[in-house]
């Protein structure tokens, strides 16, 4: 995963965001059908977002915990940013 | 055996397999007969065998009549040295049916314009997620967030943060 304080020349996405919503929850895979033991924690988020125009969307995704540590790491660097501006 | 080979290995032994012609091209005696019988099993079983556990395994398989050689073991567990970390997260992926963080950039503007007349000088970070499922296209999420939003996230992640502590903490 990348982190950048270089403004991206151009965002990928051309509608931003509001987040409305957070929702998490921290999990442990212990089995599947690939593989009988698993035994690894990832935490979930869930997302609610709104666009410009007021409509909400949900957003689900996981991370494992070093990239949970990487993004819990770079929230702080923007808070750190963001009091400086 | 046999069965228990079949039994919903097929990704893992896709993978050793690529990984196996790559490493042991020509090693003799390791042929993939020799690693599908002795190793895959138990790989299989195990995406977090350790690597006590994997020599354990190898010695009393060189003590086994038609088992391996002690040099075919050392090259066995060297595979698994370097290889063990990859093995794993392919297993995490293909076993996450939601979609994953794959990258996070950011920047903070310094907002000074605004709809209303009155000029706001509010700061505001922009965030883009990139997202997605296990063998598919990104997908970009780009968020808004201004210094307040951003503390309210910080503690969430702080919650986040102490939630696996207390995990980590606590024997299994």
């Amino acid at each position: 995963m990348e982190a950048s304080s270089e403004p991206p020349l151009d965002a990928k996405s051309d509608v931003t965001n509001q987040l409305v919503d957070f929702q998490w929850k921290l999990g442990m895979a212990v089995s599947s059908d690939t593989c009988r033991s698993l035994k690894y924690p990832y935490v979930a988020v869930m997302l609610k977002v709104a666009d410009h125009s007021g409509q909400v969307k949900t957003k689900c995704f996981e991370m494992t915990i070093p990239q949970f540590q990487n993004f819990y790491r770079q929230f702080k660097e923007i808070a750190a940013v963001i009091e400086t501006v | 055996m046999a069965a228990g080979e079949l039994e919903g290995g097929k990704p893992l032994s896709g993978l050793l397999n690529a990984l196996a012609q790559d490493t042991f091209h020509g090693y003799p005696g390791i042929t993939e007969e020799l690693l599908r019988s002795q190793l895959y099993p138990e790989s299989i079983a195990s995406a977090d065998m350790d690597f006590n556990q994997l020599e354990a395994f190898l010695t009393a398989q060189t003590k086994k009549q038609g088992g391996i050689t002690s040099d075919q073991a050392a090259v066995i567990s060297k595979f698994w040295k370097s290889h063990k970390t990859k093995i794993r997260e392919s297993l995490m992926n293909q076993s996450r049916w939601n979609s994953g963080l794959r990258g996070l950039s950011w920047r903070v503007d310094g907002k000074s314009q605004s709809r209303h007349s009155a000029q706001i000088h509010t700061p505001v970070a922009i965030i883009e997620l990139e997202l997605g499922k296990y063998g598919q296209e990104s997908e970009f999420l780009c968020l808004e967030f201004d210094e307040v939003k951003v503390n309210q996230i910080l503690k969430t992640l702080s919650e986040v943060e102490e939630s696996i502590s207390t995990l980590i903490s606590q024997p299994n």
